[in-house]
Order: C-alpha cells, then sequence, then structure tokens
C-alpha cells in the first residue's frame, strides 16, 4: 500500500488541510494522504471537518471488550468524521459480554448501529492461554468445537437483543507462534489452529446469525506489521495493546464499516481510460505506445486492471468513460495482448467527446441506478473537479499521478467494501451483459418488422415457478427487503415470517426465476396469497425484481398463481395497491389484469368471469415445482 | 512556537480543553479530562509530536506540565 507511511505530516501542510473550506474536499484529501497524522494533528482535522459543516450521519457503536478499549475513541471518532458520519460510541463495562445481552443493558439502550466485540482468544477457552504444541491433533479439535460453541453462546444472545450489525474480533498473536519459525511446517501448528477456527467460525455465523462479520485483525496487522502494530508499553502498564498506527487503521476499518452501513451502496465503478487503465494516450502513441504489459510502469496498469476484476467480484460492476475515439479504445479491448478488461468485463461505456458529467448521467439512465451509486475514477484533476462540482452526489476518485500509486488508489476506498456476497452479486456483470444483448435482439428485431411479441418469443423463456418451496427463505425475504419498484404492498418480511407462510396450509408462497437463452436470472419473483376464506384469497404480496421487467414475466407468474389458487378452490382473488414512493411503475398493473376496483378502493378478480389464464398464453414455457409443505394444503383441501 | 507553547497546544487538543486552561504550573489534577485514559492519549501524542519514544518507567511520571517540561529538555528539545 503506502510507499511513505513513515513521513510525517508537517505543520505547515496541516495548516494548508484546514485552510479548504469545504468539509468533502479536506475529509477527501486526509483519506487519501498516507503520511502518518498525530493525535493532536487528528484531533485538529477533525474540530475543522465539523466547523465546515456537521457530518452527514451518526454512527452509533457499541464496544464489548475483554481489554482496554475507551483508548480508540479519538481514532475512531477521527476515521468516522473522514467518512462524514458522528461517532456515538458506548464502551460495555471491561470484560462484561453476556450481561450486555439484557433487555435494559447499556448496549441496548444504546441502540447501536455496529456491535463491536473486541475479544481475545482466551476468552473463548483458558486453554487457548497454553502452548498449542502440548495438544495432540485430536485434542485441538476437541478445543476447536468447544471454542466455537463457546463463540456462538456469546454471539446468539447478543443477536437477539441488538439490532444492526454484529462485528466479532480476536487480538491477533502478540508474538509470534509458540514453536517459532518451525510452527508452519509442524503438524500442531499454532497458526493453521487459528486460521482453521476463524474460517469455522466464519461459516457458522454467517449461516446462522444475521448481519454479522468476523472483522480480522490479522488483516490489520499484517497491513502494519507486527513490531509497529502493537506498543508492549501500554499493553503492560494499561491492558492497552495497539500503537498509534495500529489504532488507526482498526479505527480505519470499523469506519468504512459505517459507511457501508450509512451511505448510499456504491454499485458502478466509472474509469477513464488514458492513465488510469494503461500509461499514455491511445489516440496519439497507439496501440502499441501505451503502457501495458510486464516492464514498469506498464505492470503498474496491469496490476490496478486484476485489482479492477476483485472488485467486480465484489459485486460492483465497471463502465467506461473517456474521451477518445471509440475505434482507439475498442481496439486496445480486443487486441492489446497485456490488457486485462476486455469487452465483457465493462457493462456499459461512453467513449466520446461529450463532457463527462453529462456521459455519467446517460449511464445512470441505461443502468437504472442513481448517481449516488457511482463511483468515478480519472487521472485528470481537470475532469474529477468538473464531475465533483456538477454532480456532488458521484464519489470522484483522481489517479495518482505516478504510476506506482495506480494499483491501490481504490483500496481505502470505504464504500468498496462489502459486508455480503451473494451469488448473485457475483454475477452482476454477467446479469447486465444479458440484459444489454436481449435489447440489441430486441433492436434487431423491431428493426425486421418484428413486434414485441416476437421478440419476446425469439427469447426462448423459461420459467420455473416454485410453490411453497423452503430452499429459497432467504432470498425470498430479501427480495420483500429489497424491491422497491414493481411491488404492489411493499411489506417487509424476515426470513421466519417467510417461512412461517410456507409452513401454513393457509397460504401459498410462490416464487419464479427465469431463464431465456442469454442467462438466468436466479429468483426475482414473490407472491403471498393467503386465504381470508374457503373460496377467497388475497394477494398479500406481489413483487418482482426489476431486472427482469418488460419481457411479460409479471403476467405469466400471476396466471400461474392463480390457476394453482383455482386448483385448491379458491374463486375470488383480492388484491391491494399500497402506493409509496417508488413504486408508480405498479399503478395500472391490477386493471390491466383484469381486477376492478372495489368501492373501498382494494382490487379484485372473480375467477369465474376471467378465469386464469393457461400457461399456452404465454410466450415463456412454464414449469412449476412443488415444495413438500404444500402436500397438507392439499390434505387439508381434501378434508374440507 | 516554542516548546512551551507547542506542549500547550498538544495537550488542548489532546484532552480537548482550551489553550487558555493549560499554564507553567497545570497538572493532571487540574483538568478533568486529563484522567488515566486521558494520559495515556496524551503520552501518545508527545511521542509524534516531539519525536521522543518515552519508557514505561517514565508514564506515571509525566503528569504536570513543568515534568513534561523538564523531560524534553533532557533529552535537547526545546
Amino acid at each position: 500500500m503506502s510507499t511513505n507511511s513513515n513521513r510525517k505530516l508537517a505543520t505547515e501542510t496541516l495548516e494548508e488541510w484546514v485552510a479548504v473550506e469545504s468539509r468533502d474536499e479536506l475529509a477527501w484529501t486526509v483519506r487519501t494522504s498516507d503520511i502518518e497524522i498525530s493525535l493532536p494533528q487528528a484531533r485538529r482535522i477533525e474540530s475543522r471537518l465539523n466547523q465546515l459543516r456537521g457530518p452527514a450521519h451518526s454512527f452509533r457503536v457499541g464496544v464489548l471488550h475483554t481489554y482496554t478499549s475507551d483508548l480508540l475513541d479519538p481514532w475512531l471518532s477521527f476515521e468516522c468524521a473522514l467518512q462524514d458520519l458522528s461517532f456515538e460510541v458506548y464502551h460495555a463495562p471491561y470484560g462484561l459480554l453476556r450481561q450486555e445481552a439484557h433487555a435494559d443493558s447499556g448496549l441496548v439502550k444504546h441502540a447501536p448501529d455496529l456491535t463491536l466485540l473486541l475479544l481475545q482468544r482466551e476468552d473463548l477457552h483458558p486453554d487457548l492461554a497454553r502452548p498449542m504444541a502440548g495438544f495432540s491433533l485430536k485434542q485441538q479439535e476437541v478445543l476447536r468445537q468447544q471454542a466455537l460453541t463457546e463463540l456462538m453462546e456469546l454471539v446468539n444472545p447478543l443477536r437477539m437483543a441488538v439490532g444492526g450489525m454484529l462485528a466479532v474480533t480476536f487480538l491477533p498473536s502478540m508474538t509470534g507462534p509458540g514453536l517459532g519459525l518451525f510452527d508452519a511446517h509442524s503438524d500442531r501448528s499454532e497458526v493453521r489452529w487459528w486460521s482453521l477456527f476463524k474460517a469455522e467460525a466464519a461459516g457458522l455465523m454467517r449461516d446462522t446469525v444475521r448481519s454479522s462479520l468476523l472483522l480480522d485483525l490479522d488483516e490489520a496487522l499484517a497491513q502494519l506489521g507486527r513490531e509497529r502494530f502493537f506498543d508492549p508499553r501500554f499493553w503492560y502498564s494499561s491492558r492497552f495493546p495497539f500503537s498509534a498506527s495500529a489504532g488507526r487503521e482498526i479505527a480505519r476499518r470499523v469506519a468504512s464499516l459505517g459507511a457501508v452501513i450509512k451511505h448510499p451502496k456504491a454499485k458502478v465503478i466509472v474509469l477513464d481510460a488514458d492513465n488510469t487503465l494503461w500509461g499514455g494516450i491511445v489516440g496519439e502513441d497507439g496501440l502499441h505506445g501505451i503502457a501495458l504489459g510486464p516492464d514498469y510502469p506498464g505492470n503498474a496498469y496491469v496490476a490496478f486492471q486484476r485489482r479492477l476484476l476483485d472488485l467486480q467480484q465484489r459485486g460492483f460492476i465497471l463502465a467506461m468513460c473517456s474521451k477518445n475515439n471509440e475505434a482507439d479504445v475498442d481496439q486496445v479491448l480486443k487486441e492489446h495482448p497485456h490488457q486485462v478488461l476486455r469487452q465483457e468485463h465493462f457493462v456499459a461505456r461512453r467513449v466520446n467527446w461529450l463532457p463527462k458529467a453529462q456521459n455519467l448521467e446517460s449511464l445512470a439512465e441505461e443502468l437504472n441506478v442513481g448517481l449516488d451509486s457511482f463511483v468515478f475514477v480519472d487521472d485528470s484533476q481537470h475532469e474529477c473537479l468538473a464531475v465533483r462540482r456538477a454532480l456532488p452526489q458521484v464519489e470522484v476518485v483522481c489517479t495518482p499521478a505516478r504510476p506506482l500509486g495506480v494499483p491501490g488508489c481504490l483500496d481505502r476506498l470505504a464504500r468498496l467494501e462489502i459486508i455480503s456476497l451473494t451469488d448473485e452479486d457475483r454475477a452482476k456483470t454477467q446479469m447486465y451483459i444479458e440484459e444489454r444483448q436481449r435489447k440489441d435482439l430486441e433492436r434487431d428485431v423491431a428493426q425486421g418488422g418484428g413486434d414485441v411479441e416476437s421478440y419476446l418469443r425469439s427469447l426462448g423463456m423459461k420459467m420455473q415457478v416454485g410453490i411453497d418451496d423452503p430452499r429459497h427463505i432467504a432470498r425470498l425475504a430479501q427480495l420483500t427487503q429489497k424491491t422497491n419498484q414493481f411491488n404492489l404492498t411493499t411489506r417487509r418480511y424476515s426470513d421466519e415470517q417467510i417461512r412461517a407462510y410456507i409452513e401454513s396450509d393457509q397460504a401459498i408462497v410462490a416464487h419464479f426465476s427465469l431463464a431465456d437463452r442469454f442467462g438466468n436470472s436466479g429468483v426475482v419473483g414473490l407472491a403471498v396469497l393467503r386465504r381470508t376464506d374457503k373460496e377467497a384469497a388475497t394477494l398479500d404480496t406481489f413483487l418482482m425484481s426489476c431486472r427482469v421487467i418488460g419481457r411479460g414475466a409479471e403476467s405469466a407468474f400471476l396466471e400461474t398463481l392463480l390457476l394453482e389458487a383455482h386448483g385448491h378452490g379458491v374463486k375470488v382473488i383480492t388484491a391491494e395497491f399500497i402506493p409509496t414512493a417508488k413504486n408508480a411503475l405498479v399503478t395500472e398493473f391490477l386493471p390491466s389484469q383484469g381486477f376492478t376496483q372495489k368501492p373501498d378502493g382494494t382490487w379484485e378478480r372473480m375467477l369465474s368471469d376471467r378465469p386464469a389464464r393457461p400457461p399456452e398464453d404465454f410466450p415463456i414455457d412454464i414449469a412449476i415445482e412443488r415444495g413438500t409443505s404444500n402436500e397438507r394444503m392439499h390434505l387439508r383441501d381434501a378434508q374440507l | 512556537m516554542d516548546i512551551y507553547d507547542q506542549l500547550r497546544e498538544v495537550i488542548a487538543q489532546t484532552l480537548r480543553t482550551p489553550a487558555s486552561s493549560i499554564g507553567p504550573t497545570t497538572r493532571a489534577a487540574d483538568v478533568p479530562t486529563w484522567d488515566s485514559l486521558g494520559h495515556v492519549n496524551l503520552m501518545m501524542s508527545l511521542e509524534q509530536t516531539f519525536d521522543v519514544q518515552l519508557d514505561v518507567e517514565d508514564l506515571p511520571r509525566l503528569t504536570s506540565v513543568p515534568a513534561i517540561l523538564e523531560y524534553l529538555k533532557a533529552r535537547g528539545i526545546g
């Protein structure tokens, strides 16, 4: 990361910094600098930030700890200020952990956005303070299971007691492993035990503890090195383990969580091309003249492009915005032997001579995301300033002038951290590419004189409808949480609530996924139909992810659901449309599907007058799969 | 800025107290935020600002402005 991290901030530089008249600019300058800042200097900067403008959000943190934690506060407060957050902290009394899960504990009263557990290894088991090499492999395995059990017994009640996020940390080992340089080679390796433990603890938390995170302080230690990370003087005199540098590094990581939780989610990284993806100017230096390849400075750009692939795996999508001749850039993407990012890595491109702010706006429109989800990366100070002025909601990163600084230029951007990762996040680029191919096909069909119907038929769509299928509960709950536009009632449900509906014989929970010649959408639609009477049911929830809009899936899904309901003896379907700030899209949905409005404003469809349409009516192959719990509904119907 | 003014500034910023409340004879007991935690923070600030390495034995002694000034002077600072 930093090449100059031992440089101290000169008083003159500090004065220049705090002379700036904008909070955002001062924060940005400090965030992107790797100069060491002393505590009084940090406090001076923090006061100046708050003087320029109050922070956008508060970030409430509850700290449970078994070593001194208060001394982190100045750094936490500083790093939060740099992320436009005000740091509001509660420290539990030293050593109190489980007690804080009580309903009237200080932690619960603090209502934290983040509960941070600062634990030591031996908190989980006294044997963890003894030499690991003294235990047989069998004993090590038993010890690991006991430590995991202890961890879950600590975390679970806390998870029940407080909302927000729960982050668990373990103080790294202050000394090297017990077996010294032989440790890694030994079958009783302490480092190996600890790696296995972390992997298993993370797995358990991921699967069973909502909004939890194993925040690995070993990574923070690796960043600084053990000698710079710990300060034995304060450890032995005050039970505070960290050096000032480590305090700041840990605080930076915690504040990043705050930024991810509190600020709009970043989704798109928009990249300039010349002197950002490669060195030099392709229009002037030519395909073989740009710096991109195995030698310096070209290798720095290759490294940066690889870093961008990492970010793509985190779920961010890449777009390009470059003032260039399109053909020149195309040639690099297609033909340059050392170019890492090819056409298929960019979901959209704007290569032209228009102002960049204008291009960003049109990208936002094309990708159907807000400008506040954009991170814009460009080497030109002038372009960066212009975008920052015209579109203050866009996060702007100016690529360092020295190629050496380019590969790491996004590493410290808090909003590019993630706190969860699904298969869908990792496949996001693919989804956008498929959508673009669909649009191209639609245009081609239209140009050939075809109508929408023939376009839809040409997609070769297959819909998989699942009824009362318990395998997708987490995804279905997530859909109720995240879907705002195509959503009739915007009811938010937890995993437990969805499970209860699936298991109930008085409700049908249907979902669908949609595949076509370009790809598979995954689970993108959900309906909950509740029986209100022997022959009547109400459409409690009907929603669909925006990514499949415009393919007629909503009608096919609804009619399939109604057919299913009819099979259970339902003759009348009632439905509601609850308007919100974001769901204007579905205002006309119910009338378009044969529902008529009743005097009380709700909607109704009599299946005798308007029967459910059969699957053949749609340009989609529909297959239905029923979960086991649905059998009970059949049985009950038979008994009625 | 001489070493005394610089020290006042460091104490004021670290302990979040007005510089005007810090004088040549100020002791920890005179400043409400100069408690045991504030003291550790202040010691870190001194190290970072004056580029000194304090010994763990020095920490409990440096609890007043005159003591700190004397300590710095003995190490050729100021």
